[in-house]
């Protein structure tokens, strides 16, 4: 790591959605730090915000969906790592500037997500054109190149969407992303809705475009063993907010936060013997009113009386890696609360 | 471009088998309705001049008419004579209003009239309908979108017969500024060549045509409208705007050209019934269009003659149909030819 400036730096990212009802609180207040060429995974049930929180970033949300506060200061420029723009503040024009040139995005719905009246090459050609106008020969290669990256041939090109697999899609739109070597890529659910087979050369693509084109990736995935396959850190969310962020070895080897050790224990295990897997009791909560205090603990079985009257505070532990639950913060009254 | 042919050829045979069950359709119909046309005429004749005719004469007089009519025989002969009228030698019989002069001569005088008027106002109300639409439906929550939608609401769902009256009220009678009736200044020859002569078709073209576009406009206006909110919740919309495309691109590209597939349909379909939809329009206007033909065919009981206009309308929904068919491969990729 030649500079110790994140590439990506979210703070205290809350994002509502407003309803008659009052307001969901899908995202309420993550704090995350992305490094250049790291591939940082995003992990969480279904509605815990990780999708939302990845939009955010994207500015993506519509409304009545907005981004309540929050901080995203990304610093894609390399030869002024000090240089940052906030996402959340630019201007419409001033965020497509950044998009795709410095900020690309592989979408969750791949299988829609071309216009199914365009061809590839032209679909391709389009984001060059905004972008970085060049001469169509030029343009002709880049696009062959970063097609033969995924692994399709060039003639692809010609196609139509209809005309290809949903596993070609998705390369496609991998192959899109890479397009201007951006500095992030944001991977929403890219292999969901595949099979394992294309869902392991999905993948593997994208770990090789890490490692060739030095791009740091954002990679959302309610699939544990993804994950552990391809993060090198990673954040557990639950009820939009991070339970616990480290590398993908500490979170794996020796969960600390009592969600992470359920999320774990509820995946099988490849050999040993069979055994009735754990569950975590309960339903996850409306983003409408989280539970008070620590959001998980009516589905805790390590919970303590603080843990329903206090906000629990993130605790970093020695090697950086962060914990938010009271049973490791020295500083808090577990039978009162209070801290 | 084999796949081409056979479909071409496959529908050019679709066009014709449908031709011709239409048309023994209609044949069928007017021989089924009770009584025939030519006691009826006499009958009317007798009536009309108080004189009772000899039966003897009146069946001789009634049969010779019937053999100058070429409505003689019996059922499958006069089927099958018709049938080779029709099909070989473009006949469609002599008419009773103005007795030897053929009927399809009549129906080409008039055909051009309507053709011109309603062909126009229908293109000229997709268009605008289209257009408005599209913008109003990315636009959706400014107040004029809000204002216009309702309008049209409103407007869709006004006669067009009611509109010409409110038109005819407002700019012929309250302020007069449009000519009331007839399709260009009889005091000028009528000349395709001559300025004066076009700029007069045109002149009392205007108020039959805003009365059938009013209502045309507001139709295309509500169905663009939702196709376009539809195609801005899809995938490939987000995925577009992630990519940092012009929002006028975006629109023309994405939003647009797929919402216009299915609204060319519409527009074919529309063409098509320009001949029955706006029969009352021509006839509050005076206008010599096939309307009026119809209306006098009717008084007269011109057997011929109403076939004729019904057998005219039947070809030209199908021909509408038939073209879109041809031309729907062109601009929609998705549409396979093979089967």
């Amino acid at each position: 790591m030649t500079d110790a400036r994140p590439l990506l730096t979210i703070e205290d990212m809350r994002i509502h959605y407003d309803s008659v009802r009052g307001a969901y609180k899908v995202v309420d207040g993550v704090d995350i730090e992305v490094h250049r060429n790291e591939i940082f995974g995003l992990a969480g049930e279904s509605g815990c915000g990780k999708s939302t929180l990845v939009e955010g970033i994207l500015r993506l949300i519509e409304p009545p969906g907005h981004i309540r506060s929050g901080t995203a200061l990304f610093r894609p420029f390399p030869e002024d790592p000090e240089r940052s723009l906030d996402l959340v503040q630019l201007d419409y024009h001033e965020m497509r500037e950044i998009r795709w040139k410095h900020l690309s995005y592989i979408p969750q719905g791949s299988m829609n997500s071309l216009n199914p009246v365009m061809r590839i090459r032209d679909q391709m050609t389009d984001v060059v054109m905004h972008h970085e106008p060049g001469g169509q020969n030029e343009i002709n290669r880049n696009i062959a190149a970063a097609l033969e990256m995924v692994g399709l041939p060039e003639s692809l090109g010609t196609l139509y969407p209809h005309e290809l697999s949903g596993g070609m899609k998705q390369r496609v739109c991998i192959a899109m992303s890479m397009l201007l070597q951006p500095a992030l890529v944001v991977a929403d659910e890219p292999t969901t809705a595949l099979d394992v087979n294309v869902q392991r050369a999905v993948l593997e693509t994208i770990a090789h475009l890490r490692d060739q084109m030095g791009a740091a990736v954002v990679f959302v995935s309610h699939d544990l063993a993804v994950h552990a396959e391809l993060v090198d850190r990673m954040a557990i969310m639950y009820a939009g907010v991070v339970m616990e962020l480290g590398t993908v070895y500490e979170i794996f080897d020796n969960p600390q936060h009592p969600y992470t050790k359920r999320l774990i224990h509820s995946i099988p295990a490849l050999g040993g013997p069979r055994e009735r897997l754990e569950s975590i009791p309960g339903m996850a909560p409306s983003p409408l009113a989280w539970p008070e205090g620590c959001r998980f603990h009516p589905r805790c079985p390590d919970a303590v009386p603080a843990c329903s009257s206090t906000t629990p505070r993130t605790i970093e532990l020695d090697t950086g890696r962060k914990v938010t639950c009271h049973l490791f913060d020295p500083d808090i009254d577990l039978e009162q609360g209070s801290a | 471009m084999k796949p081409l042919v056979s479909y071409v050829i496959t529908r050019a045979l679709m066009f014709v088998l449908s031709i011709w069950g239409a048309f023994t359709l209609a044949f069928f119909f007017f021989h089924l309705i009770p009584g025939d046309p030519v006691s009826a005429y006499l009958q009317q004749l007798e009536q009309q001049f108080s004189q009772t005719v000899d039966a003897a004469d009146a069946a001789a007089m009634a049969a010779e008419m019937k053999a100058r009519l070429g409505i003689d025989g019996s059922l499958p002969e006069q089927y099958w004579r018709f049938l080779g009228n029709v099909f070989i030698r473009f006949d469609l019989g002599p008419s009773f209003i103005n007795f030897p002069k053929p009927a399809l001569e009549h129906i080409l005088e008039k055909l051009p009239w309507t053709l011109w008027l309603l062909g126009t106002s229908t293109i000229i109300s997709w268009i605008l309908g289209f257009v408005v639409g599209g913008i109003i439906g990315t636009f959706r929550n400014n107040f004029a979108s809000q204002f216009l939608i309702n309008f049209s609401l409103v407007i869709s769902q006004i006669p067009s017969y009611f509109t010409a009256l409110f038109a005819l009220f407002l700019f012929g009678y309250w302020f007069v500024l449009l000519p009331t009736k007839g399709a260009y200044d009889p005091g000028i020859e009528k000349d395709l060549f001559n300025p004066r002569f076009l700029l007069s078709v045109a002149r009392y073209a205007i108020m039959p045509a805003m009365a059938v576009v009013m209502v045309g406009v507001a139709g295309t206006l509500i169905s663009t409208r939702s196709l376009v909110t539809t195609i801005l919740g899809d995938d490939y919309l987000q995925f577009a705007h992630a990519k940092g495309l012009r929002r006028s691109h975006i629109l023309m590209r994405y939003v647009l050209r797929n919402a216009m597939l299915p609204q060319i349909t519409g527009l074919a379909l529309s063409l098509g019934f320009v001949l029955n939809g706006f029969y009352l329009v021509e006839i509050i206007f005076n206008y010599p269009g096939m309307g009026s033909l119809f209306l006098s065919a009717i008084r007269l009981l011109d057997y011929n003659l109403i076939l004729g206009i019904v057998l005219m309308s039947i070809t030209v929904v199908l021909a509408a149909t038939f073209i879109i068919d041809l031309f729907l491969p062109l601009i929609d990729p998705r549409i396979k030819l093979n089967d």
